[in-house]
């Protein structure tokens, strides 16, 4: 109990607040009680000192000096205090003073006491000498001693008793104010604290309201611009965030689930047709066929799946290397090209060299899903035309088939995954809708973006924009690794290349135009060194 | 019985139909929205399985448009199984309503009971005098012993013994019990219904000379 008391905030602040405030008050009351002490005490100082100059001039009033004008002498004063006369009735002022406490005592240079008055303590004794003047507290005497090594010492005093306990009295009352004070403070501090820690509440329970589920509540903020405020603003967003994933994530299950539905539901309906009775093995082998159809429809779908959600991860950015896109683009248009002659389009290649980093291997999905796609949709007997250019500080690809072109209302839901702008579900080459969504992503995750015309005149045009910052940039020339030798490269339009190659395969590309497609190869056979000198010779003049 | 599959996937389509004709059924086959409309509108059909997604218009508007001009019952078949999708199919003049994927049997079963509901029945059997018609197992009995009779045959009974006292067209006939696909000879029927009489006998099967067949 106490130590979940402690780890409450509340009495955490109010713990301390009281600690703070109590230092303070304690602060306060010892000044304001030392002041007050200091205060008294001086004043008694100035009624002794009053006292004592009453004293002198009644001694001189009963005896005079001769002269008038003269200074007394210590001798005068000798004489007089050794015998006052009655000085109680010579003077009502010093008797009042008398018996109001006032005492005083002198004695002489040797020590003998000249004058005591008669109301002074028995035990006074003769000041110690000193220069200055002492003020001394006795028990509840307050005494002023002189001290002159010529003439006479003195001592005068008061009894401050009464004065004391008036301290005292003044003293507890202080205290029980700066208790009272303390105690108002807490309860101020208490309610404090709890108003400032409601609206963290408030945001403790709506969050964990939204955690359990009620993704649609927010928290209700009042004023945007203190720091609760400027939380809840950023716990809103951090929740309209969580609750957009979760949302694409559910819907890209629903979708996922649904594209599993029919091929599922072939196989089912074509198994059960097939075990109900006998039949002939030429209707088995059609039904298997059928049943085999719809599950590679879907292995493709899960596979696309898969790169999806690899392509979602943050940190799997595949192996990334710089390779040449015209390279990459040529590779899927020769693998596509008996699709093209079966829908008796013609493949037009406009293949400029273009280095960008990259995964090859994704880079080619994305060819191959924008080259696909134009052979498949539009009528049979078009073109597609595929471009790669090499821009100053990025890479284009272009893919431009001549087609009818897609309706204006597709376009904006063209990459979405699973949306097919035919609406019509499992054509026979059983596309899923994810293809242009995975070209996105990949793209994406290569930090570029993809764009789309269409018209129906002029077809439709996807166009992949690739930054080349993260090309490798030039040291011209670098040694071989364990695995791969590595050469740095200068082309004649000012990019830099970095090659990591076989040095044969390299060889054979001399002089062709054709750079070396980039990738790890076992180590050559023959000494990289060749390669090397042949390279520095190569590359002296551009470097 | 005559049916009409009205799905745009090709394997599934073909799947359902050649199913559906091993179950003795006369079926039809369309592939989008606008070719299911005409179908359905223009023949009479027993049921109809309709897909939700559809290229041309979906499953929902095709059945809103069917609704203003016919009542043949509907089995929707559909991957979505949401609880507002079921409610926009049934309230849309679905009879049935039926996610992917499903159990053949159970299609069957419902197909069977829409079609009994829609003709006024409430059971499987049906007998007349000593003869038995199993709709769910597709078989006639005669005193308890099955009688062996081709699809079309079995189709001729069964129709005719659903429509029990009533007095059914030559027309109807052949609309309810070939396919568009099948060669329909004017004297088809009448092979048919002189095959039933003789083998369930003479009497079984009535003849009103100008109106059609019946069964009494």
């Amino acid at each position: 109990m106490m130590g979940r008391l402690f780890q409450s905030v509340r009495w955490t602040m109010l713990l301390w607040y009281a600690l703070i405030l109590l230092a303070l008050i304690t602060g306060v009351c010892m000044l304001a009680y030392r002041l007050a002490s200091n205060d008294r005490t001086a004043q008694l100082d100035r009624e002794i000192r009053s006292f004592q100059g009453s004293f002198f001039r009644t001694l001189f009033t009963v005896h005079p000096l001769p002269n008038k004008d003269d200074r007394a002498s210590t001798e005068d004063l000798r004489e007089r205090l050794r015998d006052p006369g009655d000085l109680a009735s010579a003077s009502p002022e010093l008797h009042q003073l008398f018996t109001s406490g006032f005492y005083i005592a002198f004695w002489d240079t040797d020590g003998t006491p000249l004058y005591t008055s008669p109301n002074a303590p028995a035990d006074l004794k003769r000041p110690k000498p000193s220069k200055d003047t002492q003020y001394v507290d006795r028990g509840k005497l307050r005494e002023i001693l002189r001290y002159d090594p010529e003439g006479l010492s003195s001592l005068a005093g008061h009894d401050v008793g009464a004065e004391r306990g008036e301290l005292i009295r003044f003293g507890v009352w202080l205290g029980l104010g700066g208790g009272a004070l303390w105690l108002i403070g807490l309860g101020g501090g208490w309610w404090l604290a709890g108003r400032s820690l409601k609206p963290i509440d408030d945001i403790g329970r709506t969050a964990s309201r939204i955690a359990a589920g009620n993704l649609n509540e927010r928290i209700e903020i009042a004023n945007t611009d203190n720091e609760l405020g400027r939380l809840g603003q950023v716990l809103n967003d951090t929740f309209d965030r969580l609750s957009d994933a979760i949302e694409r994530q559910k819907r890209f299950t629903a979708d996922a689930s649904h594209e599993l539905r029919t091929p599922v539901t072939i196989i089912l309906s074509e198994t059960q047709r097939a075990l109900k009775r006998e039949r002939e093995p030429e209707q088995y082998r059609e039904i298997l066929g059928s049943c085999r159809t719809a599950a590679e429809r879907m292995r493709s779908l899960v596979e696309s799946l898969l790169v999806l959600a690899k392509q979602d991860l943050p940190t799997s950015n595949g192996t990334r290397l710089t390779c040449d896109l015209a390279e990459v683009t040529a590779g899927v248009a020769d693998l596509l090209q008996p699709l093209a002659d079966e829908h008796a389009t013609k493949i037009v290649r406009e293949l400029a060299p273009a280095p960008v980093h990259g995964d090859p291997h994704s880079l080619a999905m994305v060819v191959q899903n924008l080259v696909s796609n134009a052979l498949v949709h539009p009528p049979a007997g078009g073109t597609v035309r595929i471009r790669t250019i090499a821009q100053p500080d990025s890479v284009c690809l272009e893919v431009a088939d001549s087609g009818p072109g897609i309706s204006a209302e597709h376009l904006p839901r063209l990459f979405d995954r699973f949306y097919r702008a035919d609406s019509a579900r499992g054509q026979v080459n059983g596309h899923a809708g994810l293809g242009l969504a995975i070209v996105k992503s990949v793209v994406e995750s290569h930090g570029g973006k993809i764009e789309v015309d269409s018209s129906p005149q002029g077809g439709t045009c996807f166009r992949v924009t690739l930054p080349l910052e993260g090309a490798v940039p030039p040291p011209w020339l670098q040694f071989p690794g364990q695995n791969s030798v590595w050469g740095g490269w200068r082309q004649g339009n000012g990019e830099h290349w970095l090659l990591n190659t076989w040095l044969p395969y390299w060889r054979s590309l001399q002089g062709t135009g054709r750079t070396a497609y980039l990738d790890r190869f076992p180590p050559p056979d023959d000494d990289w060194r060749e390669w090397i000198d042949h390279l520095k010779t190569r590359t002296a003049g551009q470097a | 019985m005559r049916l009409l599959v009205i799905e745009d996937d090709p394997l599934l389509r073909h799947s359902l139909t050649e199913g559906l004709r091993e179950e003795q059924y006369a079926v039809d086959a369309a592939a989008d929205g606008p070719e299911g409309l005409a179908k359905a509108s223009e023949s009479g059909y027993d049921a109809i399985i309709l897909d939700g997604m559809l290229p041309g218009f979906d499953g929902w508007e095709l059945l809103l448009r069917l609704r203003r001009e016919k009542t043949t019952p509907v089995l929707m078949l559909t991957a979505r199984d949401a609880i507002p999708d079921r409610i926009r199919g049934l309230d849309a003049g679905a009879d049935d309503y039926l996610t992917k994927p499903f159990d053949f049997e159970e299609l069957l079963a419902r197909l069977r009971a829409l079609i009994r509901r829609s003709s006024g029945g409430s059971t499987s059997t049906i007998e007349v005098s000593d003869i038995t018609i199993d709709i769910a197992a597709k078989l006639v009995r005669q005193d308890g012993e099955t009688v062996p009779l081709t699809p079309r045959e079995y189709r001729l009974v069964e129709y005719l013994a659903l429509h029990r006292g009533c007095v059914v067209s030559r027309t109807e006939l052949y609309e309810h019990l070939f396919d568009e696909n099948e060669d329909s000879l004017s004297n088809l029927l009448d092979v048919h219904v002189s095959n039933v009489r003789k083998k369930l006998g003479a009497s079984f099967i009535s003849t009103r000379r100008g109106h059609g067949y019946c069964i009494e």
